[in-house]
């Protein structure tokens, strides 16, 4: 258990809630059986296309985010080190 | 049999003659024959043909659109209902207290990415506009989110300069929760804010949808009214357990709860889009079935004039043989 007055871990590696409770619920669906599995897996892809606006004008930057089902961990920590 | 092919032919004759004033001629015999001067025979009724042809393939593909929207509303309405579930609690919580004074709003406006469904994207904007004039003030900012082609569109043209985020694509999968949650995420990486407000057109039944305002606030807000008392301030009646303190608590809470909310909104205003579009389908087609019939009634008055000036033509060649 953490102390007290520490931020949880997860707060502490800059993710925020919404991030934390994604990955548990990854995980949760990872330990259904098949056919279950794969019908729970269906429900985790991610897309969209987004696009920040600086001085009225969208970036064309590539921030497309694709990434599909069981990535989801691995994705979260490329985001972070793409963003720099 | 005889008239019938000589009526053919007497129509193969009729376009070199007519061939010098083709467009007036066009004109006439679409808006009324009797406007047109003796001596010109009508037009060949090959244009109004073309023209109900294309109007009924244009009926035909109106009708399988809102039929494609009918099923895809029944697919999307019951997720949409069970959704109202997340943020209930929230609401029961924490209050919903649009009227609060925050200095940085950020408006959420959610569209849609395709076209010709009806006025629900166009009410999204004018309502995120309003807000955006209330909000503003001295010392206050508030910027655009944007979900959507539609929206981007018409807010390009004159809010340029407050659009901080604008998102698209987002229904090429079936929407889902881990999407919108990701997507809550990043605007909340990306954006400061005091007040999140959330525009989206929440779904009633097929041929209602109101534009509906929902408002997130950031778990500093929410201290600073939990002080003013009212539903807030019964906050600290609470027990925490876990070792968590009451700010940490509030700041889950309030990412949560953003994520939850946009969640339903976007899925409501997915059923809305799907709603308003089966009905604008719908009286496209009607209006399609309409011009048919108008275009049939022009069709057969040409028509029959057509063929009554052959009979008086060849009734007349005839009695000048014999007279």
């Amino acid at each position: 258990m953490a102390s007290n007055a520490a931020v949880p871990f997860w707060r502490a590696a800059g993710m925020t809630y919404i991030t934390y409770s994604n990955i548990c619920a990854n995980l949760v669906r990872n330990c259904l059986k098949e056919p279950y599995k794969t019908e729970a897996l269906t429900r985790e892809k991610v897309h969209f296309a987004v696009s920040k606006w600086v001085d009225s004008k969208p970036q064309k930057s590539s921030m497309i985010r694709i990434f599909l089902d069981l990535g989801f961990l691995r994705c979260a920590i490329r985001s972070d080190t793409e963003e720099e | 049999m005889a008239m019938a092919s000589l009526r053919r032919e007497g129509r193969r004759f009729a376009a070199p003659l007519i061939s010098s004033q083709p467009i007036t001629a066009i004109r006439s015999s679409l808006i009324a024959e009797e406007q047109a001067p003796l001596g010109i025979r009508s037009i060949s009724t090959q244009v109004v043909r073309n023209r109900m042809k294309s109007v009924k393939n244009i009926q035909k593909i109106t009708k399988a659109m809102k039929m494609v929207a009918a099923s895809k509303l029944r697919a999307i309405q019951t997720r949409a209902e069970n959704s109202r579930g997340l943020w209930q609690p929230f609401t029961a919580l924490l209050g919903d207290a649009p009227s609060v004074d925050a200095k940085k709003n950020v408006i959420v406006t959610i569209s849609s990415d395709k076209g010709l469904c009806g006025g629900i994207n166009s009410t999204s904007v004018k309502i995120s506009k309003a807000i955006h004039k209330l909000t503003a003030g001295p010392e206050k900012e508030t910027k655009y989110v944007i979900l959507g082609e539609k929206a981007k569109a018409q807010l390009i043209r004159d809010s340029k300069k407050d659009i901080e985020l604008s998102i698209t694509e987002l229904q090429k999968n079936p929407l889902n929760y881990t999407q919108v949650s990701v997507l809550a995420d990043d605007i909340l990486k990306n954006v400061e804010y005091d007040a999140l407000r959330i525009i989206f057109n929440k779904f009633h039944s097929v041929v209602s949808f109101l534009p509906t305002m929902s408002t997130v606030l950031s778990p500093e807000v929410v201290e600073r009214e939990a002080e003013s008392g009212g539903k807030l301030g019964d906050l600290d009646s609470y027990e925490i357990e876990g070792g968590e303190t009451k700010g940490e608590i509030l700041q889950n809470l309030a990412e949560f709860q953003f994520s939850c909310v946009l969640f339903n909104a976007v899925l409501e205003n997915a059923c809305s889009e799907q709603g308003a579009r089966m009905s604008a389908m719908d009286s496209s087609s009607r209006n399609a079935g309409e011009m048919l019939d108008r275009l049939t009634l022009t069709y057969n008055r040409t028509r029959q004039a057509s063929i009554t000036t052959e009979l008086i033509e060849i009734i007349s060649g005839a009695s000048a043989l014999e007279g």
